[in-house]
């Protein structure tokens, strides 16, 4: 007989269930790095130079009162922040390190959408970085966990502090492709499928009306067959609307996960805009630990690494408390 | 976790989730936060207009500015968008000129640190460009109509 639960029960065992602190600090490790190399060469100081006549402030700067700074305040801006998200993916004074790159992120990332439109390719990265500065992902996989061993061994290698990270990403990337799903429905209804909207929009993509243009040609392919663009709109609206499922079903959860990269991939590729920062915000979902272990087990047998890992993950003394059977597919 | 640190993170979880869920349930846009409506309506149209940035070369040759790195930092869509809002402000005209204005200055500055491959320019047009939408997108560079919104000469926008 299943035992019922609270909901706040459920909201404590959802977010605070006890996890590895190796698989947040491979996570901050891995997405750090990923955003430092990938923003590297991005330039915002550009930014600067645009006329006072496109200055449309977002509500974020407007209700703060921030403003577009010159150019040269922008090049030290952008250096620190670069410098932060080294400093983070290395795990060098962690905290103060996402800190910064949270707030520098914000602005900087949050700049280009006061000039003229908001786009929506980096959102989740802002809220990536929010969640590192709160987390304590500096306790495993890092320098300063190397060079304070007194903190090291004062750190607990599982708790609860580890998994609400990961799982904040989760439902923000399932709430993210939710909201697409519904405005789709909201505006357009089902005829978002039936219509030829979608061949129309991959035709238009060939005239150079994006961030970015179409990787390849095959859009046209697929704009010249009504009924293939019929199925590409309706398994977009279907996976975006039901991503989160992949939050409550663990059987789902890599199936959704990998349809929702590849759906994100396939806009690239046949339409333009630019997605990537959503593709590098996915590896922080990954369980690294697991990717560490296996590897750890192949190459270096036995492995201390691997052991410590599996040991946390199936404790063979002292299980971590099992969840409900209700509840259990959230894990 | 001590209890305070749970509070914290609970009402950091909660700012986060209620403010994606607002703009979802709202049709709003607060970013990060938004309901993330590219695409969302309904494309019925077989043509359409868009903003395009020409320049024209000393011998009076023009070239369609439509590549990216040729507006950097913005793009072409961030550079439609914003110009369609210009178009529709008041004083329209005088915006959209100061607008092209600023784009030949940076354009200039960043081809003479070879930041693109474009050429030097004696003037840069904006246009409205019209297409008819084609299977092939043979048409790109051959817009089906054309209406001239502003010209900027190089010595209008106070460069060398």
């Amino acid at each position: 007989m299943r035992r019922r639960i609270s909901p706040f029960t459920a909201w404590n065992r959802f977010w605070f269930a006890p996890g590895p602190a190796v698989r947040l600090g491979l996570a901050r490790a891995i997405f750090c790095g990923s955003a430092f190399f990938f923003y590297l060469p991005h330039d915002f100081t550009e930014w600067g130079t645009a006329a006072p006549v496109f200055w449309m402030p977002i509500w974020l700067f407007e209700t703060f009162h921030i403003p577009a700074l010159p150019s040269d305040v922008l090049a030290v801006l952008q250096a620190v922040w670069k410098a932060s998200l080294a400093m983070c993916a290395l795990g060098l004074w962690t905290r103060m390190s996402a800190v910064v790159a949270a707030l520098l992120g914000t602005y900087l990332l949050g700049l280009p959408h006061n000039f003229g439109a908001t786009q929506h390719f980096d959102t989740l990265v802002v809220f990536a970085f929010c969640i590192l500065a709160v987390s304590r992902a500096g306790d495993a996989r890092s320098l300063d966990s190397l060079l304070h061993p007194s903190r090291r061994r004062a750190t607990p290698r599982f708790g609860a502090e580890y998994t609400w990270p990961i799982r904040a990403m989760w439902v923000l990337t399932a709430l993210i492709f939710f909201g697409a799903g519904t405005s789709k429905l909201r505006h357009s209804g089902i005829e978002w499928v039936w219509s030829d909207n979608l061949q129309l929009l991959l035709m238009r993509a060939y005239y150079h009306v994006s961030d970015g243009d179409p990787l390849t040609s095959l859009g046209l392919v697929i704009a010249q067959h009504p009924l293939a663009a019929r199925v590409f709109a309706a398994t977009s609206l279907a996976i975006e609307t039901l991503y989160f499922v992949a939050l409550f079903s663990r059987r789902a959860r890599p199936f959704i996960g990998v349809a929702g990269i590849a759906m994100l991939v396939g806009i690239r590729v046949l339409m333009g805009p630019t997605f990537e920062p959503f593709l590098i915000c996915a590896l922080f979902c990954v369980p690294w630990h697991r990717v560490e272990a296996l590897i750890a087990r192949l190459f270096i047998s036995p492995s201390p690494i691997s052991e410590i890992v599996e040991a946390r993950l199936d404790p063979p003394s002292a299980p971590p408390p099992r969840p409900s059977i209700a509840f259990r597919s959230l894990l | 976790m001590s209890r305070r640190r749970r509070w914290i993170i609970n009402a950091f979880l909660g700012f986060l989730i209620a403010g994606s869920l607002y703009d979802i349930v709202f049709d709003q846009e607060h970013w990060p936060f938004s309901q993330y409506p590219m695409f969302s309506g309904i494309w019925r149209q077989t043509s359409f207009t868009w903003y395009r940035l020409v320049g024209v070369r000393d011998d009076g040759v023009e070239v369609t500015l439509d590549r990216n790195s040729y507006v950097r930092p913005f793009d072409q869509s961030r550079l439609h968008l914003g110009l369609v809002r210009l178009a529709s402000a008041p004083d329209a005209a005088n915006r959209l000129r100061k607008a092209v204005e600023n784009c030949l200055q940076r354009y200039e500055r960043q081809r003479v640190r070879g930041e693109h491959s474009g050429p030097p320019l004696h003037a840069m047009r904006l246009y409205l460009f019209e297409w008819r939408l084609d299977a092939a997108a043979q048409n790109v560079d051959a817009p089906d109509g054309r209406q001239l919104i502003t010209e900027v000469a190089r010595s209008e926008a106070a460069l060398p």
